[in-house]
C-alpha cells in the first residue's frame, strides 16, 4: 500500500483554507485562470510589438484581430492594451498564490477581489470598443476577457464563502 | 445539576443561533456574488442586443476635399525638412542594378500603385506625396481613409484617384486599385501591368509579397513594395491632426517618420531628374540619404 506524504507546508496551507471556509477547488482555479490570462496577454503583448496585426486569427468581417490590435483603442494614454493585460494578470497571479489565499487578513482579500473587479471592468470597456467603436472581434482578445470573467468569478465567489475574522 | 443542564442547554441555544446567523450571512454573502457574477454577462448580452437592434451608421468616414491646414502641411517649409534629415523609422526603397530607365517622353517616371483600402498605402502616401510636391504641384487630391475592416484601420490618408500632377522635372502616375470598400476603381494601363509584373515579384520582392500594395517604382532605379513609414503611427488621427504633427511638431514621432520618408523619396526623386531643381536636390534634406542613393 503506498501512503501519500503531504508536504509540511502545503498541509498547513490546506488546514488553514478548509478553516477560512474557502473550497479546495479555489486555489488550483485561480491560480490556472491567472496562468492562462499571463501567457494570452504576453503572446498579444509580443504579437504588439513585434508584428502588429499578424496574430493567428481568422480576419472577417465580424472576427479580425488585426483590425482590433492596430486599432486607435488598443492603446490606453499611449500604453499597449495586452502590456496592461500582463501586469493585471502578474498582480493577479500574486494574490492568487496559495501562500496567499492562506492569509486571514480581510485587506488582502479585498485587494484581490477589487484588483479583479477593476479587471472586469476593463475587460467590459474593450468589449464596449470592440462592438461599437471598432466594430470587430478578436478571438485573442475575447480569449482573454473570458480569463479575466472567470477568474472575478472564482474570487467573488470564494470571497463570499470565506469565513475571515471581520468583515 | 438542574442549574448546570439548563445552563449548557443555554450555551447551545446561544451557539445554535449564532451558527444560524452566521450561515444566513454567508448566504447573503454568497447571493451578493452571484448577481455580482451575472453583471458582466448581462452587459455584454445588452451591448449585442443593442448592436443587433440599432444598425450602425457607417461610421462617416469617406473621401472628401482636404482642409487648408492639411493642404499647407502637405509642403512644409525647407527649413522643417531639412531639420528632420533622415527622420527615424523610415524604410528605404531598394536600388536595382542596370535596369533600363523608366521615362514618360524626356522625363523620369514615378509610379505608385496601390488601393484606398490599404493602411500600408495610407501611410505611404504622406510622404511620398510631401516630396513630390518639391518637384511639382497636384491638383484634385482628396482626404479618405483606409478600410475599416482591415490592420490599421481609418488610417487617414490621401487618394491619387481623380488627382492630376504637373512638374518640369518628372511625370508620376498614380493608381489607385480599389476603394476603401475593395470595389475597383481604376486599371492598370498595359505598360503599368507589365512593370507591376516584373518588379513586384522575385527577385526584387521576397516570393511571398508577390503582387503586394503599395509598389512605388521610382524611375525603374528604386523601387519599393510595402511601406516606409508605419501606419500604426498614425492610428486614431484625422488628416488635420497627422497634419498638425508635421507642421508643429517636427521633431515628434510621426514628423520624423513622415517627413524623414519625404526626404528619402526627394534623394531618389534628385538622383532621376539629375539633381534638378538645384534648390531642392543641394538641401541638407535631399543629402540627407546620398549614401542609399549612391
Amino acid at each position: 500500500m503506498t501512503k501519500v506524504v503531504v508536504p509540511p507546508r502545503m498541509s498547513a496551507l490546506r488546514g488553514s483554507t478548509q478553516a477560512s471556509g474557502l473550497p479546495e477547488w479555489v486555489v488550483p482555479a485561480s491560480l490556472s485562470l491567472s496562468v492562462l490570462g499571463l501567457a494570452l496577454s504576453i503572446y498579444l503583448t509580443i504579437e504588439h510589438y513585434t508584428a502588429p496585426g499578424t496574430a493567428a486569427c481568422p480576419a472577417g468581417r465580424t472576427v479580425n484581430c488585426a483590425q482590433v490590435t492596430t486599432s486607435a483603442q488598443s492603446m490606453v494614454f499611449g500604453v499597449p492594451v495586452a502590456v496592461l493585460g500582463v501586469v493585471f494578470f502578474v498582480a493577479a497571479l500574486a494574490l492568487c498564490l496559495p501562500q496567499v489565499w492562506a492569509m486571514r487578513d480581510p485587506r488582502v482579500w479585498k485587494a484581490r477581489l477589487g484588483v479583479t473587479a477593476v479587471g472586469l471592468a476593463f475587460a467590459l470597456y474593450l468589449i464596449f470598443t470592440e462592438i461599437f467603436v471598432i466594430d470587430a472581434i478578436c478571438l485573442w482578445c475575447t480569449a482573454v476577457h473570458v480569463v479575466t470573467f472567470g477568474l472575478f468569478a472564482v474570487v467573488a465567489m470564494a470571497t463570499a464563502l470565506a469565513d475571515l475574522p471581520s468583515r | 445539576m438542574a442549574k448546570t443542564a439548563r445552563s449548557t442547554a443555554r450555551q447551545r441555544a446561544e451557539q445554535a443561533r449564532i451558527a444560524r446567523e452566521r450561515a444566513a450571512r454567508r448566504a447573503r454573502r454568497v447571493r451578493n456574488a452571484w448577481w455580482a457574477i451575472a453583471v458582466a454577462p448581462a452587459f455584454v448580452a445588452l451591448l449585442l442586443i443593442i448592436k443587433v437592434a440599432i444598425p450602425s451608421p457607417g461610421g462617416g468616414l469617406g473621401s472628401g476635399e482636404l482642409s487648408a491646414a492639411t493642404v499647407a502641411a502637405l509642403s512644409p517649409p525647407a527649413d522643417v525638412l531639412d531639420l528632420v534629415s533622415r527622420g527615424q523609422g523610415v524604410t528605404f526603397p531598394n536600388k536595382t542594378q542596370n535596369q533600363p530607365a523608366l521615362t514618360a517622353g524626356d522625363k523620369p517616371e514615378v509610379l505608385y500603385i496601390g488601393g484606398e483600402f490599404c493602411p500600408f498605402c495610407a501611410a505611404q502616401r504622406w510622404g511620398l506625396v510631401i516630396a513630390l510636391n518639391r518637384f511639382g504641384s497636384f491638383s484634385g487630391l482628396t482626404g479618405t481613409f483606409s478600410s475599416s475592416k482591415d490592420a490599421f484601420p481609418n488610417t487617414a490618408t490621401l487618394s491619387f484617384h481623380g488627382a492630376t500632377y504637373t512638374s518640369d522635372f518628372l511625370v508620376f502616375n498614380g493608381v489607385e486599385t480599389s476603394d476603401r470598400d475593395q470595389k475597383q476603381l481604376e486599371t492598370l494601363t498595359p505598360d503599368q501591368q507589365q512593370l507591376f509584373t516584373t518588379y513586384d515579384s522575385p527577385p526584387y520582392v521576397d516570393a511571398q509579397s508577390t503582387g503586394s500594395v503599395p509598389f512605388v517604382d521610382f524611375g525603374n532605379q528604386f523601387l519599393q513594395t510595402g511601406t516606409a513609414v508605419d501606419p500604426g503611427l498614425l492610428a486614431g488621427l484625422s488628416h488635420d491632426q497627422v497634419a498638425a504633427k508635421i507642421t508643429s511638431d517636427p521633431t515628434g514621432q510621426v514628423a520624423e517618420a513622415i517627413l524623414g520618408a519625404a526626404n528619402a523619396f526627394t534623394a531618389i526623386i534628385c538622383k532621376l531628374t539629375n539633381g534638378q531643381p538645384g534648390n531642392v536636390c543641394t538641401s541638407q534634406a535631399a543629402t540627407a540619404y546620398q549614401q542609399e542613393v549612391g
